[in-house]
């Protein structure tokens, strides 16, 4: 099921998409980029990566201001 | 005068299940399972879109959460992400501008775009569609599929997307007109539902093909209007200048009225203030789209749906034009001290009697209280929507959030 995460990950990136990231000191490798979109708070702007490695989804945001990644999201079949 | 002859070059382009599927693009550990977006994931959320999947197990568009969830016990529900289904289209309409320049947005899951070379035959036209079917898979999603439906005006080219579900791909012409309307039901043309199929069939008229047959006569005396007429025009591939915008309408001319409306989670009364922080934040959405785009209202009006799906309305034009936020306050909170004092559903306001923002106020206090507005509407802009909001927004309990209106984008 679904969960709320807003946590800073570390992300590497391949071919300007997410290709791995760290979480709680365990890395997880991308398999599939399902998604990739913006949105825009204010003039403040967010990529969003809509990402799975096959067991588990996750939603990954970079902020455009800080170069910052955040886990937003999980979800798990 | 017969079907018009005319090379079809209508495509209408309609995403299949637009929010689910685009929810089992982003993320694929949905893919084949049944899936809802319901405007809120609790037991009387509305359902906005559900899945081929889920819809195989009888979930239906417009049911309840709980309804669906009866129905489909594994149903995954999602609350809606607009941005995600914007940015979709956003890519639809980038991929369709490198056809033609006349794409006109229907909604977010229908566009439309009419061929540029008038030589186009229906052999260029298919060949056209399956590209964009391909190019769809290949530039937005794998898992997004779209009916298109090709016919020389826009009505039979919207009634061609919806004959194939999902992934279609069909033409209305002069050649299989009659094979196509032989194989459909009256209520399969979009706007002939209980009422109109009514005034057919007291008329006389059963089926699509009696229907198109019908002379223009028959079908006056059937709407006893010239709409009539109208019906004649569209199923004869023939625009009728009434039903749809035209591709090179300027946005801004079409622009009526602004409203922003919510279901409220919990009912209110009209005299609680927690219903006036939630006005007051659909008065700042409106008011700020409003005034970005130019123009000030001279109208206002609010609608309000009542427990038991009783209604009220009220509207009214003003001397002086409104413009601000406080303007728009003041005038709906007025409005609802004369609401009747009943369990408040849902809570629309809109402002109408348009007109461009030209010449400002040259009342000193109005003029400042716009300034004050512009420069809030500024300030949003740049570090995001309420960063800056009246204090009786403070320790708001029910947030209006972003949604799609129908229609819209």
């Amino acid at each position: 099921m679904s969960e709320s995460i807003n946590e800073t990950v570390s992300v590497v990136l391949w071919n300007n998409a997410p290709y791995s990231f760290s979480w709680h000191g365990r890395k997880y490798r991308i398999k599939t980029v399902g998604m990739h979109h913006t949105i825009r708070e204010g003039r403040h702007l967010f990529h969003i990566f809509s990402v799975s490695d096959d067991s588990t989804f996750f939603k990954l945001v970079m902020d455009t201001e800080t170069l910052g990644w955040k886990l937003v999201a999980t979800y798990a079949v | 005068m017969q079907f018009n002859s005319a090379p079809p070059t209508t495509m209408h382009i309609d995403i299949n299940s637009c929010f689910a599927t685009i929810e089992q693009q982003a993320n694929p550990l949905l893919r084949g399972k049944p899936v809802a977006v319901a405007a809120y994931v609790k037991d009387y959320g509305c359902i906005l879109a559900a899945s081929y999947e889920a819809k195989r197990l009888g979930v239906k568009t417009g049911m309840r959460v709980k309804e669906g969830r009866m129905l489909a016990p594994r149903l995954i529900v999602l609350p809606p992400d607009p941005p995600k289904y914007r940015a979709v289209n956003k890519q639809l309409f980038a991929l369709l501008s490198f056809y033609t320049p006349h794409i006109s947005v229907e909604s977010i899951d229908e566009m439309v775009m009419k061929l540029s070379q008038p030589e186009a035959g229906r052999p260029l036209a298919e060949n056209i569609a399956k590209d964009i079917k391909q190019r769809i898979k290949k530039e937005i999603g794998e898992w997004i599929t779209v009916s298109i439906g090709i016919a020389p005006n826009r009505y039979l080219a919207k009634v061609a997307s919806g004959l194939e579900k999902p992934d279609g791909l069909v033409a209305i012409t002069q050649e299989n007109v009659i094979e196509t309307f032989g194989n459909m039901q009256l209520t399969d043309f979009c706007g002939i539902k209980e009422g109109n199929a009514g005034r057919l069939r007291a008329a006389g008229i059963r089926t699509p093909l009696e229907f198109f047959r019908a002379s223009t006569a028959d079908l006056k005396r059937a709407f006893r209007s010239i709409v009539g007429y109208q019906w004649w025009l569209r199923l004869h591939g023939y625009e009728d200048g009434v039903m749809y915008k035209d591709f090179e309408k300027d946005r801004e001319e079409e622009q009526k009225s602004f409203g922003q409306s919510y279901a409220l989670g919990r009912p209110y009364l009209a005299s609680d203030p927690r219903l006036w922080q939630i006005l007051t934040q659909l008065v700042m959405k409106m008011g700020r789209r409003l005034r970005h785009d130019g123009f000030v209202a001279y109208g206002a009006g609010i609608s309000l749906l009542f427990g038991g799906y009783t209604h009220w309305h009220t509207q009214e034009k003003h001397a002086a034009p409104l413009c601000t936020d406080r303007d728009f306050f003041l005038v709906f909170r007025q409005m609802l001290e004369a609401a009747p004092m009943k369990e408040i559903k849902l809570l629309a306001i809109y402002c109408y009697a348009l007109a461009r923002d030209l010449q400002g106020s040259l009342l000193l206090e109005d003029a400042k209280n716009r300034e004050v507005s512009r420069a809030l509407d500024k300030i949003q802009d740049r570090f995001g929507d309420f960063i800056i909001h009246p204090a009786r927004m403070l320790a708001m309990e029910q947030k209006v959030l972003d949604r799609i209106a129908f229609g819209k984008v």
